[in-house]
């Protein structure tokens, strides 16, 4: 077990070596930078020369790199040029946002995922199953964007029932009871649609792990001892069925990222997926390394958790 | 089934029993569902690709400025977009454009792939320990963001080159995927009798491994292929696929990203929303049945 | 003179742990194993499963990679055979115990037999196709069927298949690991006849690997007795089955059931004292670690484990 965690957790020191080195090497050969959108009859183009030199662009790329690299571990990830703001506040901002709307998709995802799975699971290959599996089958074939689209037409739009973009209603104090409630309003409809969408992958997990255990001998056994059908269910398969449920949450994090992009940029909302999106458009690279970096990094980090869970749930993954 | 063929009367000339792919053409052929959905697709694929060689795609792009955001109408049958742009032409245009990225993509993610996960899996230890490090290391990476910064510093870029960068990381899940199943077939004697029989690895992994996996590889990129077409309008939606001048699926959806357009232009985004739609689905409809058809081992031949 | 000899063969496996995975023991699954082998002969390898024989035959062939030790056939040193001339790729087949598993399921038969024959000879595509089915007659099925799949056929027909390719290059050494043991006790007698009648035929030389001492006693001339990785005795088929030395190879041959009814109760008693005796007698015939003794002769042909003397 230690062993395992050990081994799992230094093989993730050179991956986020290598991700921070390719960060860095994509961000250096992008066209341009922050400045030259900037060149115009009353700039000096001396000028900007100098601050390229001044803030050491003309350096070998290794040097770059060094300082870079020391500075983020440092909590300094640079300027950022187009929002004439720290990197890390602007970042941390965008993060909370990001941060709360994975949260709520989670908590809807689970919501919904774990009562359809057990419900098509246990009762597999009725009109309830088939329904659901229905769903699963729509919701695996249609991709994120069209459907959080046709959501923010029809609740947002046509209907009128929540919010079009932003995460708050402007003028709302902070820390007060309808600043909250505003927030929440504001991260309904997106982390729904992104929810509704993703969750079937859970609930086709579940649902075939619960029809597999179901004709186990180990359940068979606890039938003909004369337990009843719902301690059946509660006690033997949900505690097989689950778990690993509770082992995929890392993976998770890289779908996560992965919907967010799209998510905040349909709905105008200000997280990091949006940040990077705006980044790319300005040209501000400083922050789109940093957010490049910090989703590659969260993703590495619920692979490293869901692998750590994993082999606590289910120990013949740790002899490999 | 061992009884039955015994019971038959024995064919005195040299009888050829069907082989696997016929056998799976067969199972998908009885699956209605999955049945229809191909003659859609191939239909779809005929009339785009059909009609695209009569429509000029300069022309459709062309801006016209006295037609903008027309409502469909007897000149435009969808309607036109921002640009004046006939929304019907950018439609089989785009989805002339999305189909060849995908496939195009699925066909390089499953030549990469299925080569990395077969020799990956055929040769096992170190070898196999070093590519899954690097698989995996892939397999973190968030996809989408990464493509997006590619498609940032790539200035130029044309279906290859889109299809590459998207194909550099999409072919991990069928390279893992191979490799599990390589893993397991090589322990089977018809390997061993292979090296004893002095074929050279590179033969054995390319004729005698390779048809064994071949159901997985079929299945598995007919699911891509869905996934891409997803995928590719995803990226065109965000603005990091095609220019406008050449139009895409997810070009058109792009529109609705002007709350006005999505609001009060629904002839601009909904069509190509419900072709995608449509497209993924069918698409899925086949692979589904492929799987089952490959699973159940329900064989008649 | 020995046609096949093997002289002092060791296999051994290494064990991973730690957290780097580095190698933190070894699994001596072959561990100083000698024998040799006349033309023509067969020689028959015998142990329960996890005695190294199967390894042995592999490492031969070279399925196994060999630790040290030396392999050495007609004369010619052959321990890489992967990197040695073709000939004695050639020279040298296996039979191999699943016939379910052996054939590709993908391939037809014709593909299948003429797998090797496509690896080393240059043939038409017509002389190819007279070579399989001329094969496919010499094992008994017919020629007609060369294009139907491995499935369409039953066990015992499918080990001829996999025998078909094993003589497909004329080779003069066959490796028959455990041929018949996947087969129904009705069949296995046809293929193990069918063998004896091939081996006259094209000269062959068979070392024959099984756990089966009666299967052993029909086929083999000579035989060795494997026990975790070690040969504990080493006779003519004679030797063995008359004059058994080994407290080990006792009770395996003690083992061997009678068909004769009436001696049912006299083999009961029998093995009941063998069963005393390896018990009471265990720490005489093997080490510390439960392993064999060196070799030593008891008459020109007879090897047996025991501590040496003094």
């Amino acid at each position: 077990m230690w062993k395992f965690t050990l081994r799992r957790t230094l093989i993730m020191i050179p991956q986020i070596i290598v991700l921070s080195l390719l960060i860095f090497v994509l961000a250096q050969l992008m066209p341009g930078d922050a400045l030259s959108g900037q060149i115009g009859p009353d700039v000096d183009p001396e000028r900007l020369d100098e601050i390229r030199e001044e803030m050491g662009w003309n350096d070998p790329w290794y040097e770059q790199y060094a300082s870079w690299m020391g500075g983020v571990v440092k909590g300094d990830l640079g300027d950022s040029f187009r929002f004439k703001m720290p990197v890390s506040e602007l970042i941390g901002q965008r993060m909370v946002n990001t941060f709360w709307l994975s949260v709520a998709t989670l908590i809807l995802t689970y919501l919904i995922a774990i009562p359809l799975g057990i419900a098509s699971g246990r009762y597999n290959d009725t009109w309830r199953d088939q329904l659901i599996t229905g769903y699963t089958y729509v919701g695996f074939a249609t991709p994120l964007f069209i459907f959080a689209l046709v959501m923010l037409w029809i609740f947002g739009f046509k209907l009128g029932w929540f919010p079009t973009s932003g995460s708050i209603t402007p003028g709302l104090e902070p820390g007060t009871f309808e600043y909250l409630m505003s927030k929440i309003y504001h991260l309904i409809l997106p982390a729904l649609s992104m929810a509704l969408i993703t969750t079937y992958s859970t609930i086709q997990y579940l649902r075939n792990e619960i029809v597999d255990t179901k004709h186990k001998d180990f359940i068979l056994t606890a039938r003909a001892k004369g337990a009843s059908e719902s301690r059946v269910y509660n006690r033997h398969i949900l505690r097989n069925s689950l778990l690993p449920i509770a082992a995929f949450f890392g993976f998770e994090i890289t779908g996560l990222i992965g919907g967010s992009i799209f998510i905040e940029n349909i709905f105008g909302y200000p997280g990091m997926g949006q940040l990077l999106v705006e980044s790319i458009t300005l040209r501000d690279y400083t922050v789109l390394t940093a957010t490049t970096l910090l989703f590659g990094v969260a993703s590495i980090l619920g692979a490293l958790l869901s692998d750590i869970i994993l082999s606590i749930v289910d120990p013949r993954i740790r002899i490999k | 089934m061992e009884n039955k063929k015994a019971e038959e009367v024995q064919p005195k000339a040299p009888m050829k029993s069907p082989s696997g792919i016929s056998i799976i053409w067969r199972e998908l052929v009885r699956d209605k569902l999955a049945l229809v959905s191909l003659i859609f697709l191939i239909l779809i694929m005929a009339a785009v690709y059909g009609t695209s060689l009569v429509l000029d795609q300069k022309e459709i792009v062309k801006v016209d400025l006295f037609s903008i955001h027309e409502p469909p109408s007897e000149e435009f049958l969808l309607g036109t977009d921002y640009g004046g742009r006939d929304v019907f032409g950018q439609l089989v245009i785009g989805t002339k454009n999305s189909l060849t990225i995908a496939i195009l993509v699925t066909l390089m993610t499953g030549i990469i792939g299925v080569a990395y996960g077969l020799i990956s899996g055929y040769f096992g230890g170190h070898i196999d320990n070093i590519m899954m490090r690097i698989l995996d290391f892939f397999m973190i990476l968030p996809f989408t963001m990464i493509v997006i910064a590619f498609v940032a510093i790539v200035p130029k870029y044309n279906t290859i080159t889109f299809s590459l960068i998207m194909t550099a990381f999409l072919w991990m899940g069928i390279a893992r995927l191979i490799r599990s199943k390589a893993l397991q077939e090589k322990e089977l004697d018809y390997i061993q009798a292979s090296k004893t029989l002095g074929s050279s690895h590179f033969k054995i992994i390319f004729s005698q491994l390779l048809p064994n996996v071949s159901s997985l590889i079929i299945v598995t990129m007919t699911l891509n292929l869905a996934a891409n077409i997803g995928l590719e309008s995803g990226l065109s939606f965000l603005g990091f696929g095609f220019p406008e001048s050449t139009p895409s699926l997810g070009t058109l959806l792009s529109y609705a990203r002007n709350p006005q357009t999505l609001e009060f232009r629904w002839w601009i985004w909904v069509p190509a929303s419900i072709l995608i739609l449509l497209l993924m689905l069918s698409i899925n409809n086949v692979g589904q049945a492929l799987k089952r058809a490959t699973d159940a081992r329900q064989r008649r031949g | 003179m020995s046609y096949l000899e093997v002289n002092d063969l060791r296999v051994h496996f290494p064990i991973k742990g730690g957290v780097f995975g580095r190698t933190v023991g070894h699994i001596k699954a072959v561990d100083g194993v000698s024998f040799s082998l006349e033309k023509g002969k067969t020689y028959g390898l015998v142990g329960e499963s996890g005695s190294g024989k199967t390894t042995t035959g592999r490492a031969i062939i070279g399925l196994n990679n060999i630790t040290s030790g030396k392999v050495m056939f007609d004369g010619v040193d052959i321990t890489n055979i992967k990197r040695a001339k073709s000939d004695a790729r050639k020279n040298i087949q296996m039979i191999f115990q699943d016939p379910y598993s052996s054939l590709n399921p993908k391939k037809r038969v014709f593909d299948i037999v003429a797998e090797p024959l496509r690896n080393f000879e240059n043939l038409t595509r017509s002389e190819e196709r007279k070579r399989v089915q001329e094969l496919m007659e010499l094992v008994g099925l017919s020629p007609e069927s060369i294009l139907k799949y491995p499935h369409e056929f039953s066990g015992g027909q499918r080990q001829r298949i996999g025998i078909a390719r094993a003589i497909a290059l004329k080779p003069k050494l066959i490796i028959a690991d455990e041929p018949v043991s996947a087969l129904d006790v009705s069949v296995q007698a046809q293929v193990l006849n069918f063998m004896k009648e091939i081996q006259k035929e094209l000269d062959l030389t068979y070392l024959f690997i099984s756990h089966d001492l009666g299967v052993i006693k029909h086929m083999c001339d000579q035989i060795g007795i494997m026990y975790k990785g070690r040969y504990v005795e080493e006779g003519t088929a004679d030797d063995i089955f008359t004059n058994p030395q080994h407290i080990y190879t006792k009770r395996l041959v003690a083992a061997i059931p009678d068909i004769d009814p009436n001696k049912r109760e006299e083999k009961r008693v029998f093995r009941e004292e063998v069963k005393k005796e390896y018990e009471q007698s265990y720490n005489d015939y093997f080490d510390e670690e439960g392993l064999a003794y060196k070799l030593q002769p008891v008459s020109d042909t007879h090897l047996v484990a025991l501590p040496e003397k003094g």
